[in-house]
């Protein structure tokens, strides 16, 4: 099990409060390595986020179901906080009985909490929500030439966006980015049609049973952009043809009260023949009825 | 039986002349009289005439007969108008009974007899393997219906989308909303020219009418085969034309077409019969396997087999033994099973069967989903304004309902008003689309068609997953979706528009249900009260919005349909959460009870408005002064026992008095013996005697072997088909409650009314008991009508 954890550096990209004031995107590191969750967690000390290897290294991690706890130091026990250091495990009682699944059950049952099972579920989960497979080849070794070539793309808008800023005031009010957005259309326009590309291969070859997202990491590289290129660029402005909108629309809601009016005016309404009843008219119903009626 | 009568043409005449199967025999026992207690048109020479010149003698002596019956009713004639435009408190000639009594002559007791115990056994047997073919196809046909719609819907919101898309960016989005209009209008007018002028019955969600049939009313062609294939057809049309419609109610239409179908073996739409199951081919039968079929449609659509049988309970269960909800239950699971097998297989997952209804609720099942003690009361809040919004609802479409009947009745007509109805639908969805600015963020959610327009990259318009999707999806994402995908604003103008576009939809002339469009409007509702809640709170413990879309969804359907147990068990059954069932079943109470406050039920109105003789559980509760002989027809054309062809087919071929049913009378009353009741005689045994037994009935001449017997005829001497001791008789001062209770517990046609000396003095059928109904300022008589 060779982790090469170390490749990359742990310092996380700030990615949430990207300003365009302080471009952070410096050293192009090799985006963030699966998996990331949603909410910040605050990782154990001892976890490090299994990254993503670089090509040609031993995949350690498979998103293979079963048991294969992918962090190394979750093998050792884990100093929990609230727990005292773990006691020394019971030694098997029976040596010749069916040796690993007494060991198996040792290490992963023997405490109240279950610690190793729940870490290492909690580890395939995050692997399989973050989808960290769909960026990976086949099999698992490096990233997919299709992902290579989105993270090549995303490379590319970013070093246009930085250059564009450069040589903008810093203190210009926060529409005004017009250079960016003329200058990095292009790029953009690339980056974003070749994410709907991966989501319509993706969501075409995942009729057998694949989730619908792409990987975690291609997700979020877009996801910034996007935001950045209408949120803080503001770039995106979208024609509103509001007038044209209002008049079609108004046209085909005035369209049934012509209607309406047209046959209320001109239909013949339709009458109905009353049958008269054959029976005895005795005076004493008839005022019955008609005392209710009044 | 009628099959049978189209081909005899006796005295030169039609019996009926373009009538079929389901037309003939309009009218009541006892309009016009050729036949006055057995006292007819002389015994002597009138036989000796030709028919033609028989039935004008007939008539006019008709005439001098009955003068002291005209005597009687001078005031009368004079009081209504002869045309008037409709309203609801009409009666349509155009609606039978169902002969649900069997008619125990000797000829059917001698076949009853010759079945053995054995042959009893192969006849169980065959219940239960209809029952299983009614299930399985049943699940089928709502499979075809799902599948059919989620392609084609999916392929036209594909279609809109990239078109939004385009035109967002170069402008020209109106061409957009031309685009998604005339879409819309184009296939909805498909779907409403079929059943405009194929088959008008077919229209609607078919609840009403389901509910008619079982209660014994027969509507024309609502159980034929070319109904069931334009109900399908057109319900899919209408869903995928975006009309605010669901494809829930129809189901329960088509499932009772399939077990009609099968159960008799033949089909009149193909004109084939396949010579099985001929044992079934009587209403009762067939009635109990309609119900069944109705089970299996409800079933199907919810995936609530119990809610089935319940609703086939609550709206039919005039006639129901313990045997027929055992095989009832068996259908409805069937057809569950065959939808969720199917479905599952269809969706790649096999044996996984996650999909057991048209329409999931998705589960309820986690824990932010429970809850407390101290929300029932806002639960039952929830009820109240469900019942309320529910009266709106149904009073709006009353006369919305009533000016179509007024108004719109030509088929051209109808179709554009449906077409109208879809492109508004459409605008008004994407002006609703245009103006919001409410985005939520792409990932992570479950939006089947994302739509941007105007939102930021890799946002979506909230608005468009209310609008843009077909309904029943957004039920769901209203149940399902996460807290804060829908901002209060987009909730409360999606209520108020949809409310109001479901409210006109409803009662076009297109096939389709209500069923969705309540749900929806009341999860809409119902979600903007929690998040309303858990604003004004700020308490945690009520943070979840979806059972408050959930509760508010059963709010409004029971506000608006007003179903009690059926619809309790459906809505636990489809959230698949037994612990709802309480707050569930307070929530419908609430609702029901406010709305029976203000109007009654939709479909109820809906019968009201198509003038149907529908008879209720009990008579109206001020109704005991009425007597037997104030409620009856009077002259009633009976037959003797021993009757000339002559007159027989006279009086069949009489077109102003096409009665369905003729009591039988003692032959040669003189001084001594009066003319007493001895039984009755349907139509159609009348018309099998003439076809098989007449010798030659041109020329009236007389035919001694004729005789249409009753009890005291010795065997063998004729046909023996009509009824002897006929229980559907009673005195004339019987009160009108005690004559429904008869009628309605036996499930009589006819209710003969005879004085102190057995001598025939009326005829109680089922328009006579339908006209007297308990209006706002008390009893009130509705008048017949032709329509």
């Amino acid at each position: 099990m060779a982790l090469p954890g170390d490749q990359v550096s742990p310092t996380a990209l700030p990615w949430a409060q990207v300003s365009p004031r302080a471009l952070p995107w410096g050293p192009r590191v090799p985006p963030r390595p699966c998996p990331r969750h949603k909410r910040p967690l605050r990782p154990l000390p001892w976890v490090k986020c299994p990254p993503v290897p670089a090509p040609g290294t031993e995949l350690a991690l498979s998103p293979a179901r079963g048991l294969a706890p992918p962090p190394r130091p979750s093998a050792v026990a884990p100093p929990l906080g609230c727990c005292p250091a773990p006691r020394p495990l019971p030694r098997p009682s029976a040596v010749n009985s069916s040796e690993s699944h007494n060991c198996a059950k040792s290490i992963l049952t023997s405490d109240r909490l279950q610690v190793v099972v729940m870490l290492s579920e909690f580890f395939n989960e995050t692997w399989e929500a973050a989808n960290c497979a769909n960026c990976l080849k086949n099999n698992s070794e490096g990233l997919s030439d299709s992902t290579e070539e989105f993270l090549e793309l995303f490379n590319k808008s970013l070093t246009c966006f930085e250059q564009n800023l450069q040589g903008e005031a810093l203190d210009l009010p926060p529409s005004n980015y017009t250079e960016v957005c003329k200058n990095c259309n292009a790029t953009y326009r690339m980056l974003n049609e070749r994410y709907n590309y991966l989501q319509r291969m993706n969501r075409q070859g995942g009729e057998a049973g694949h989730s619908a997202h792409l990987c975690i990491d291609v997700e979020d590289a877009m996801n910034i952009t996007r935001k950045l290129w209408s949120r803080t660029f503001n770039c995106s402005v979208p024609c509103s043809d509001t007038v044209p909108v209002i008049a079609v629309s108004s046209f085909i809601l005035f369209l049934p009260v012509v209607f309406y009016l047209s046959s209320f005016l001109h239909s013949k309404q339709k009458k109905r023949i009353l049958i008269l009843p054959k029976r005895i008219q005795s005076n004493a119903s008839l005022v019955n009825i008609q005392e209710k009626y009044s | 039986m009628a099959n049978v009568a189209k081909k005899v043409s006796w005295s030169g005449r039609d019996l009926d002349d373009e009538d079929d199967d389901d037309e003939e025999e309009e009218g009541r026992a006892g309009e016009a009289t050729p036949l006055l207690n057995g006292t007819g048109p002389g015994a002597g020479g009138a036989r000796q005439f030709t028919p033609s010149s028989f039935l004008r003698i007939g008539q006019l002596s008709n005439v001098d007969l009955n003068e002291d019956v005209h005597e009687l009713e001078t005031e009368l004639p004079r009081q209504y108008p002869n045309e008037i435009p409709h309203n609801e408190k009409l009666l349509s000639l155009k609606y039978e009974s169902l002969d649900y009594d069997n008619s125990e002559n000797q000829l059917f007791l001698e076949e009853e007899r010759r079945i053995n115990h054995a042959a009893f056994r192969t006849v169980e047997i065959k219940r239960w393997v209809i029952c299983a073919m009614i299930g399985i196809l049943t699940g089928l046909v709502a499979c075809f219906i799902d599948i059919v719609v989620e392609n084609l819907a999916g392929l036209k919101y594909r279609v809109v989308k990239d078109n939004i898309d385009k035109f967002t960016e170069k402008g020209g989005l109106s061409f957009s909303l031309l685009l998604w209009a005339t879409l819309n209008a184009s296939v909805v007018m498909v779907g409403s020219v079929i059943v405009a002028f194929i088959e008008p019955v077919a229209a609607g969600s078919g609840i009403p009418q389901i509910k008619c049939y079982l209660n014994g009313v027969k509507i024309p062609h609502v159980v034929r085969l070319k109904t069931l294939v334009i109900k399908v057809c057109g319900v899919i049309l209408s869903v995928v034309g975006g009309l605010a419609v669901g494809k829930e109610g129809p189901m329960i239409h088509s499932g009772a077409v399939i077990a009609a179908g099968i159960s008799q073996g033949r089909s009149t739409s193909l004109k084939r019969d396949f010579k099985i199951f001929e044992y079934f081919r009587r209403d009762t039968e067939k009635r109990d396997f309609v119900s069944a079929g109705a089970a299996a449609g409800v079933s199907a659509a919810f995936g609530a087999p119990v809610g089935g049988v319940l609703f086939s309970l609550e709206e039919g269960a005039s006639f129901w033994n313990q045997f027929l909800t055992w095989r009832i239950f068996f259908a409805s699971m069937i057809s569950t099973f065959t939808l969720n097998s199917v479905l599952s297989v269809y969706h790649g997952n096999a044996w996984d069967l996650s999909s057991p209804g048209l329409i999931n609720f998705g589960r309820f099942d986690s824990e932010k989903m429970g809850y407390t003690i101290q929300e029932i009361p806002i639960f039952i809040f929830m009820g109240v304004v469900g019942g309320i919004l529910g009266a709106l609802f149904n009073a709006l479409n009353y006369w919305l309902t009533m000016f179509r009947i007024r108004y719109i009745h030509r088929p051209c007509l109808q179709v554009i008003e449906a077409m109208l109805v879809a492109a508004v639908t459409a605008a008004v969805g994407f002006v609703m689309i245009y103006c919001s600015r409410d985005c939520q963020p792409i990932q992570g959610s479950t939006v089947a068609y994302p739509l941007q327009l105007f939102c930021a990259d890799g946002e979506y318009n909230s608005m468009a997953t209310a609008f843009f999707n077909t309904p029943e999806k957004s039920v769901v994402n209203l149940f399902h979706d996460p807290p804060g995908s829908y901002n209060p604003m987009t909730l409360g103008m999606f209520t108020l528009m949809y409310f109001f576009l479901a409210c006109w939809t409803y009662g076009l002339t297109v096939s389709a249900g209500v069923f969705i469009p309540s749900l929806l409007i009341g999860a809409a509702w119902g979600r903007l009260f929690g998040i309303s809640l858990s604003y004004l709170t700020k308490g945690s413990i009520w943070a979840d919005p979806g059972k408050y879309a959930l509760m508010g969804a059963a709010a409004q359907l029971g506000g608006i349909v007003r179903m009690t147990l059926s619809l309790t068990v459906i809505m636990m059954e489809a959230t698949g959460n037994v612990t709802y069932g309480f707050p569930i079943m307070l929530v419908l109470m609430t609702a029901k009870i406010v709305g029976d406050y203000f109007v009654e039920g939709l479909y109820d109105m809906h019968i009201q408005l198509q003038s149907v003789p529908f008879l209720h559980w009990e008579a109206p509760v001020t109704s005991h002064s009425l007597t037997a002989r104030e409620v009856m027809s009077t002259p009633v054309t009976c037959l003797r026992r021993i009757e000339r062809v002559g007159t027989v087919v006279d009086i069949l071929s009489d077109t102003s008095s096409n009665h369905n049913g003729f009591p039988v009378v003692e032959s040669n009353p003189d001084a001594t013996q009066v003319a007493g009741l001895r039984g009755l005689i349907l139509r159609s045994q009348l018309i099998v005697l003439l076809k098989h037994k007449v010798g030659d009935p041109r020329g009236g001449s007389c035919w001694a072997g004729w005789v249409v017997s009753g009890t005291a005829v010795p065997l063998g001497t004729g046909p023996r088909m009509s009824q002897p001791a006929w229980p559907g008789s009673l005195l004339q001062e019987a009160s009108l409650p005690r004559v429904f209770k008869l009628f309605r517990a036996l499930g009589l046609r006819h209710l003969v009314v005879v004085d102190n000396r057995n001598e025939v003095v009326g005829m109680v059928t089922r328009k006579d008991l339908a006209r007297y109904r308990l209006g706002k300022e008390g009893l009130e008589e509705l008048s017949l009508a032709q329509t």
